[in-house]
Parts: C-alpha cells; structure tokens; sequence
C-alpha cells in the first residue's frame, strides 16, 4: 500500500496546504531578492505565533457551526487590561499573570457563549454585536492614555524573542514555540479527546449530536469560551511584542483569523477542518502579506486587493491540488469495495476502511458539494468525522 | 525733529489702529461646540480635549463643550455621521480632526448652510471644500523641512531612508510626506539621501511593526525610518530593538516624548518631533468660538489674541489653493538632551 492511500482526508489537506506554501514561497523567490533565508523563517515564525492562537479558538468555534467576531475586541481588551494589571502590580508572577489573560479572554467568551448557545441568538449576529461592545469598553477603559513598553517589566518584553533553540539560520523563539504548542496540544486533544470529539459532533449534525446524548449547549458554550481563553492568551503575546497598546489593537483580526481557518480547510459551515489546517493557513496568508510589501511590483493602494486575489488563488490551487491527491490514492484503490458506489466525481472520496456504504466527499471548503442541502452536507460531515478520528 | 515727531507720532496711531483691528477673543457668549477627533481612544486626541476644555473654562462659555468621537473601526462613516447630527442638533460650531478625506465634504458643507461653523485641526479637509479656517499645528511645508533634517543629522548627510506613515489616505501624513520629498529635492545637501520606499502601518502596532522589518528585509543598506505618526515610530523603534537592529537602522520621525524616551536614550531613535496638542486643542477653540460668537468673520487677514497663546492671523493656505488657516507652529525636535524632562 502506498503512503498515500493510508492518509486520511484531512491528512490529504494539510498535504495540499503545504504544497501551496511550497509553491507561494517558490514564487515569490522568484520577485523578491535575498528572500528564502533564515530571516524570512524568523519573521513569519514571530508574527504569526499570535494569529495561530487565535485561528485556533476560531476553529473550535467554527466547528460548532458558529463564528467568533469578537475576537480582535478581545485581543485589544485583553492585551490592554494585562498591561494595565502587570503596571499595578509589577511583582506578579508571570503564570499569574498569563492565567489573567486567559480567564479575561474565557471571560468575554461566556458572555458569547451564554448568548449563542443559551439565547439562542445567531453566532453572526451576537459576536458583531459584543465585537462594539467590547472595543467600547477598551475606548471606556484606556480613557485616553495607553500602554506603552516603558510600563511593562522586561521579562515580559523580552519574551516573545528569546530563542529556545537554533537550527542553522532558523531561530525558534519562546513567542512561536508557544503557540506552536498550543496548535498541537489543541489538534491532538480535538482528534483523540472525547468531551473534544464533541464539537465535531454537533457541528456535524446537531440533531444526531442530541439525540446520541451529547448536550449541545454546553458543547457550543464551552467552544466559545476556549476561543476566548485561546484568544486571551493571544492579548497576553499581543502585548508582550508590541509593548504599545492602544485601542486599536488587534483591529480586523476576526476576519484575519476566519480567512486562516477557511484557507486552512476548516469547513465554515461546520463540523470539519483540523487546527492544524488552521495554523497553516494562518502562515500561509502570512507569507503572503509579508511578501507582498517587500514585491515591487504591487503598490500600496492595490496590495489589499492583491492579498485577496492571492488568498482566493491559494484556496482555487489547494482544492486543484487536493482533488489530484484525492485521484491519486483512489486510482491506488479502485479494487477496494466501495469505490464503485461512489457519487458523482470532484465531490467524493472513497470510503475509507472497507465499508461498502457510500460516503460523501469530505464536506470541508475544497468540495463545492459541501454547500448542497443542509441535510447532505451533514451527512457527508458525518463521514467526515468518523475519518478524522482515524 | 518736528516732523520726526509727527512720524512717530503717525506710527504710533498706525500701530493703534492695528491694534484695535486686533480681535481681542471675549468669553460669555453662549456657543455649544463640538470637538470631534478622528477617533477615541488615542492619546494625542484627548491632550487636544484638555486643551479645548481648558479655553471652555477660560472664556466661561455657558454653552456645553461635547467631546464625541467614532470609534477607531468605525472611523470614516462614524466622522460624517457625527458631522450630520451636530447639524441637526444646531451647533455653533464643529472642531474636526478629519479622517474621511473629501468625503465628509457634503456634511461638512450641509452643516455651513445651517449655520455651524467647521474649523478643522490636525487633519484638514483636503479640498477645503466645508470648512471655515484650518488650525494648522505647524507649517505643512516646515515639517518636510524638519524631517529632512532629521535624516540628513541621523545619516550624516549619505544613506538610504523609507518612510513608514499612517493609512495611505491620511490627508496630513501625506502632505508631510510630499513636503519631505520637495525639500529632499531642493537643496543640494540632501543630494547623497536616498528615499527608497514608502510603506503604509494604518496606525495600528502591529502592522506598523511588520511592515519596518518587511522594509529592512527588503533593503539591507536602509539607514532610517522616518515615521511621521506617533503609533507607526514607536512600533518601528520597538522592531529595531527587538531585532538587535538599532546600530544598523535608526528611527525618527513624528513622536510623543513619554513614548519615545526609552528609544531616543538608548540610540534606536536619537531624534524626533513634535508639537503640543493641548495648545492646539486650545487654539482650535479659540478659532471656532471666536467665528462662532460673530468675533471673528473669518477673513484673510484678520488678527486675534488666543488667551495664553499669544496672537495670531488668519492667512491663505500655502498647501491648499482657496483654503485658509491658522498657524499654530513652531514645534520641538527632541533627543537624549531634551526627552527626558519632556517625558515627565
């Protein structure tokens, strides 16, 4: 059996996303002088470690068939507030201190929770809501003044850029290894963990999720305020490296960290996509946005309209390359039962284990067959996600 | 010695007539006025606010001084929205930092036909269409000159410099810019200054701080940042810190003292500028209650006192054909000899 026949579809699509980001760093080598060099690694790895976090708690959320807002309010309220509290009392202890965060952010993100889930108030609707509410509350609670480097201790300063460790030109900083080990603690606990197998259940088929015992209020809950956690965490790190917080801080992150979790396969309607995925995501629209102001050949008024081209592009290529993979390792099985049942082609995947059942595609953003009916797409997300669990 | 006599005497009359045509700002007229930043939340807009409040006290207007502002993702249609209700509130005038570029022309020109007075400050309206008389913190033109000073002292006198502004369509850094540019171009010493790029921070940290070690990735020999707004040199000075490139690339630009302290001591940002916004704050009140109260009708060549601040005259804008403005000036370059009592 070859590799690629014992990978999973999801598996398949992080493959994909990475040769995406083999061919954006290819190309933009090709434009941009002194460009693949250890110095690109250090920047990406820096910036994004911040975006990662919150694209992850914008995963959870997403899984459950919802959608986060608030959470650039979030960042700047948190970021704000935790330089405020280490001002008053700079003896704190750092754990306490990144605790704070956390539980600021886990905070807002019950009120988000308690609304969608309990309310019953639609996610769209309540997070652009407390997205102004909380970005008003920082306007109440900056009061004018902000946060600058000199108030903040040095160990906090100094963090996000000390390296751990060096491999050859690459530097890996305390900033980005933490936040990589968050995305992986939080993939490995979605995949393996049962309360966290939970979220793909409802987002799946919320129906199917309350009848088979799970409650899917809590579930919904409980999503939103880890994002918050996740995103508070992301507020401490925001502070941390910039060290100048003023009210708009973390502006327009809720549409970044929505953009790196759908280029990174996570479906948007639900039930879907790794964190993993997201995390990819989130660095490859980093890559572009990076590269984009050092490409000559795009001015600043078009680089906005640039940066979405090459997003929707990436998105286009990912599902081209995804299909091929698909192809690839069914061309491998077309002796295995099951393959024959299988619907129309460009949507599906094979069943995976035997099973002579038909499934449908993998339901994530590559597959146009995912936005059909409500009903269908649930069903394919339900083979989906006894896939994922594989 | 008799006609001497007369002269002086003549001179003296033609100096007492000057004098009376010099509008001396009386208070107690009732006027509600309007101070509208370009949005709230930002240090430098609420020194504006104390400075306009201050004047409020000082000429103990019995009309209400409203500080209202759009929130910072809100900017642009939250500006016109505010402009709109103060019409319709009637206000005596509005006192605008603008952030909508031309756009908030048609409101602003709504609320002239109902009787408010637009006097804008920091950030004009670019076409002048809208607005009475532009309190100016400094002379456009003077600021190109001062930052090209800068570089040429930082540089001393040979390098590469990029300049890292606000949004791409802020009217004022845009103008600062231009003005830069001119003045690099007009006087020979400048000649071995080379500007390479100019790039776009949208005043938010994060982007800033990007976008200064996007510009030194992209240029290996860049000697200078030139920042000229208070987020976009702070986030470029911290960069350089946080990269251990300060030996290399030096900021300067457009900053506030107590933010830049630390840089400006340990060498990152040796020099930068600034004016007072607390004076401009209180000028710009000055301007508008005088206009406001029929003190002032606004004309070219029209004199006033402002309080503390001393007098001032009502001039054509160089910048902006058909404009006109007050000019606030001068203001303060700042380095390791100057920053630290300036911080405090």
């Amino acid at each position: 059996m070859r590799l690629i026949d014992r990978m999973g579809p999801q598996t398949l699509r992080l493959l994909a996303l990475l040769i995406v980001l083999a061919l954006v760093l290819g190309f933009f080598a090709t434009q941009i002088p002194n460009y693949l060099n250890g110095r690109l690694f250090n920047r990406i790895s820096s910036a994004v470690a911040i975006m990662a976090l919150i694209a992850c708690g914008q995963t959870l959320v997403i899984l459950t068939r919802n959608i986060d807002l608030s959470v650039g309010s979030i960042v700047g309220f948190v970021a704000y507030a935790t330089g405020m509290m280490i001002h008053q009392f700079p003896d704190m202890h750092p754990l306490l201190l990144v605790a704070f965060s956390m539980l600021l952010g886990g905070a807002f993100g019950a009120v988000n929770g308690v609304l969608v889930a309990y309310a019953r108030v639609p996610a769209i609707i309540v997070t652009l809501g407390t997205m102004a509410i909380f970005r008003s509350m920082l306007v109440e609670l900056a009061d004018g003044s902000s946060i600058n480097t000199s108030m903040l201790p040095t160990w906090l300063v100094n963090f996000p850029n000390q390296q751990l460790f060096v491999l050859g030109d690459l530097q890996f900083r305390a900033g980005f290894v933490t936040a990589l080990a968050v995305v992986v603690v939080a993939h490995v606990a979605l995949a393996r963990l049962r309360p966290a197998r939970k979220l793909y259940a409802v987002g799946s088929n919320p129906e199917a999720a309350e009848m088979a015992g799970i409650n899917t209020r809590a579930t919904v809950f409980w999503a939103f305020v880890l994002a918050g956690a996740l995103t508070g965490l992301a507020g401490f790190m925001f502070l941390a490296r910039f060290g100048n917080i003023t009210v708009v801080a973390g502006l327009g992150f809720e549409l970044q960290s929505v953009a790196a979790a759908v280029v990174g396969g996570v479906n948007i309607f639900g039930g879907s996509g790794l964190v993993l995925g997201a995390f990819l995501g989130a660095v490859l629209v980093n890559v572009i946005d990076t590269s984009l102001v050092r490409w000559q050949l795009v001015t600043e008024f078009w680089r906005e309209a640039v940066l979405g081209a090459l997003i929707l592009t990436s998105v286009a290529v990912d599902q081209v390359v995804m299909r091929r993979l698909t192809r690839l390792r069914r061309a491998g099985r077309s002796a295995t039962p099951g393959a024959s049942a299988r619907p129309a082609p460009g949507a599906s995947a094979p069943a995976l284990g035997g099973s002579s059942a038909p499934h449908g595609a993998h339901g994530s953003s590559a597959s146009p067959g995912a936005t059909g009916s409500a009903r269908s797409g649930s069903a394919n997300k339900g083979s989906d996600r006894q896939e994922g669990q594989r | 010695m008799k006609k001497l006599i007369g002269a002086t005497a003549a001179l003296l009359m033609g100096g007492a007539t000057m004098a009376y045509a010099q509008t001396q700002i009386e208070g107690g007229t009732e006027a509600d006025m309007v101070l509208l930043p370009k949005f709230l939340g930002i240090l430098v807009f609420d020194q504006a606010n104390e400075g306009a409040q201050e004047a409020h006290a000082e000429l103990e207007n019995p009309g209400e001084l409203q500080f209202v502002g759009p929130t910072p993702e809100n900017s642009v249609a939250g500006q016109i929205e505010l402009m709109t209700t103060a019409t319709t509130q009637g206000v005596a005038a509005v006192m605008l930092s603008n952030n909508a570029g031309d756009q908030i022309a048609p409101a602003a020109s709504a609320a002239q036909e109902a009787g408010t007075r637009v006097v804008t400050w920091d950030s004009p309206i670019p076409g002048g269409e809208g607005e009475d008389i532009f309190v100016a913190q400094v002379d456009f033109g003077s600021i190109g000159v001062v930052m090209a000073d800068m570089a040429h002292s930082i540089l001393d006198g040979s390098g590469q410099m990029a300049v890292l502004s606000a949004t791409p369509d802020a009217a004022n850094q845009n103008a600062w810019i231009a003005s830069m540019e001119e003045a690099l171009a007009s006087d020979e010493k400048y000649a071995d200054i080379e500007l390479v790029d100019i790039v776009y921070g949208d005043d938010q940290s994060e982007v800033s701080y990007n976008r200064a070690l996007a510009l030194v990735d992209q240029y290996p020999d860049l000697g200078l940042i030139m920042s000229p707004t208070t987020v976009g040199i702070q986030a470029a000075a911290k960069a350089m810190q946080d990269e251990g490139l300060c030996d290399d690339t030096k900021v300067s630009g457009l900053g506030l003292p107590a933010e830049m302290v630390s840089y400006t001591m340990n060498g990152c940002a040796p020099e930068f500028a600034l004016w007072d916004f607390r004076d401009l704050g209180y000028l710009t009140y000055y301007t508008a209650y005088g206009l406001a109260t029929g003190q002032l009708t606004g004309e070219i060549g029209e004199s006033f006192t402002a309080g503390r601040m001393g007098d001032y005259t009502i001039e054509e804008d160089p910048g902006r054909e058909g404009a006109k403005r007050v000019l606030m000036g001068p203001f303060t370059v700042y380095n390791s000899e100057n920053v630290e009592a300036a911080a405090q």
